[in-house]
Order: structure tokens, then C-alpha cells, then sequence
């Protein structure tokens, strides 16, 4: 899907993807529509704050969930 | 067997040794609280504790960055209408459920140790809202 680094799975993709997709379902949102608003530059920053905010949530996660290592 | 308790402090007493500062510690209490999420360490009668927690500071901006992520990707994508608000409102809601994490540690007459808490229920938060703007993302052609 793309070079984001990997992991961070909380909950099961497919529920996440069941959720999303229902809510812009529910509300009426045409995922095509809603495409073609963005342009080539919108579309870089955006893939860059969601990079960015994925390295962050890993740091953090294991920082938080593997305190100490090495450390018997 | 069980005249006096050991305490940590005890060399701290009397017998000449002048540091009042340490042995005020005795019988007070020395309370971290750090969490937004109530945690509470409690540090009694003890030296030499070592003490580490979640920042929670670090995972509250990371949460907002991400729900403003959100925000931003339908604002743009949907815009900023009854319609778009909805959504983001939606999205919010999936992981507003149980929010509340209690912890509470106690360390009494201890030396030398090192205490770590982990609050999984903030970084699992975090993850989940991630992966939503990860699936919202992807469905838009943006990754």
C-alpha cells in the first residue's frame, strides 16, 4: 500500500476498513468525488504528515510497551 | 520474630546521622501523578526509587495531531460542511470508548529499586486512531 513503516495494528485491519467505509457510506460520501478535490500537492502533504505521524506512533508505542530491554 | 519492621530509612534515624531531610520522608508521602488517566505512584518510607511512566503528554499531542490529521484529510477531501463534520465526528467516536485507566502503585520501604508503569490503554488509543487515518488515507488514493 505503501512505504509507511510497518506495524501498528491495535485492532484488525478489516475492522478499521469495515468502520471507515460504513461511515462514509452512512453519510453519503462519494469516495470518487471526494478524490478528485485533491491535488498533487494536497496529496504529497498529506502523505507526508501521515508518514511522519506513523514513525512517531511507533516510537512512542515502543517506548510505552517494551520499557526496558537488556535489563535483567 | 517480628519485633520491628525493617525500614528503608532506618539508617536514617538517630545515631548521629544529620540529615533531616530524608528522614521527614519517613511516614509522608511523595505523590507522582502524571496521567491524565489517573495514575498514581505513591512513595513511602523508601530511597533510591527510580521511577519511570507514560508520557502523557507525548501521547496527548500525538493524539491530537492525528485527530487534526483527520480533520484535515475530509476537510479537503469533503470539505468543511454539515457533511464533513459528520464524518470527522464518526471518526472520533470509534475510539472514544474506555478511556479511563487507573493505576495505582505503591512502594513501601524499599531500596534501590526501579518502578515502570506502562499505560497500554493510551499507546493501544493511539494505534487504533492511527489506523484509521492510515484506511482513510488509503481510500483516497493519498498513500
Amino acid at each position: 500500500m505503501s512505504e509507511l513503516p510497518k506495524k501498528t495494528n491495535a485492532i484488525p485491519n478489516k475492522v478499521i476498513d469495515l468502520l471507515v467505509s460504513d461511515t462514509l457510506r452512512k453519510n453519503g460520501i462519494n469516495l470518487d468525488d471526494a478524490k478528485g478535490k485533491l491535488s498533487p500537492d494536497q496529496k504529497q502533504m498529506l502523505k507526508e504528515l501521515v508518514e511522519e505521524l506513523t514513525t512517531q506512533v511507533n516510537e512512542f508505542v515502543d517506548k510505552t510497551t517494551s520499557p526496558k530491554k537488556g535489563n535483567k | 520474630m517480628s519485633k520491628s519492621k525493617w525500614r528503608a530509612l532506618d539508617h536514617c534515624d538517630d545515631k548521629g546521622k544529620n540529615n533531616d531531610a530524608d528522614v521527614q520522608q519517613n511516614g509522608e508521602q511523595i505523590v507522582t501523578t502524571k496521567q491524565q488517566s489517573k495514575e498514581w505512584i505513591i512513595v513511602r518510607d523508601s530511597e533510591g526509587v527510580d521511577i519511570q511512566t507514560t508520557d502523557t503528554q507525548a501521547a496527548l499531542s500525538l493524539q491530537l495531531g492525528i485527530q487534526a490529521a483527520i480533520a484535515a484529510v475530509i476537510s479537503l477531501t469533503i470539505g468543511d460542511t454539515a457533511q464533513g463534520r459528520a464524518v470527522t465526528q464518526d471518526m472520533k467516536q470509534f475510539v472514544k470508548t474506555k478511556q479511563q485507566n487507573v493505576q495505582k502503585t505503591i512502594v513501601e520501604g524499599s531500596r534501590n529499586i526501579s518502578v515502570t508503569t506502562t499505560d497500554t490503554d493510551v499507546a493501544v488509543n493511539i494505534q487504533a486512531m492511527l489506523q484509521i487515518l492510515v484506511t482513510l488515507v488509503a481510500k483516497l488514493d493519498i498513500l
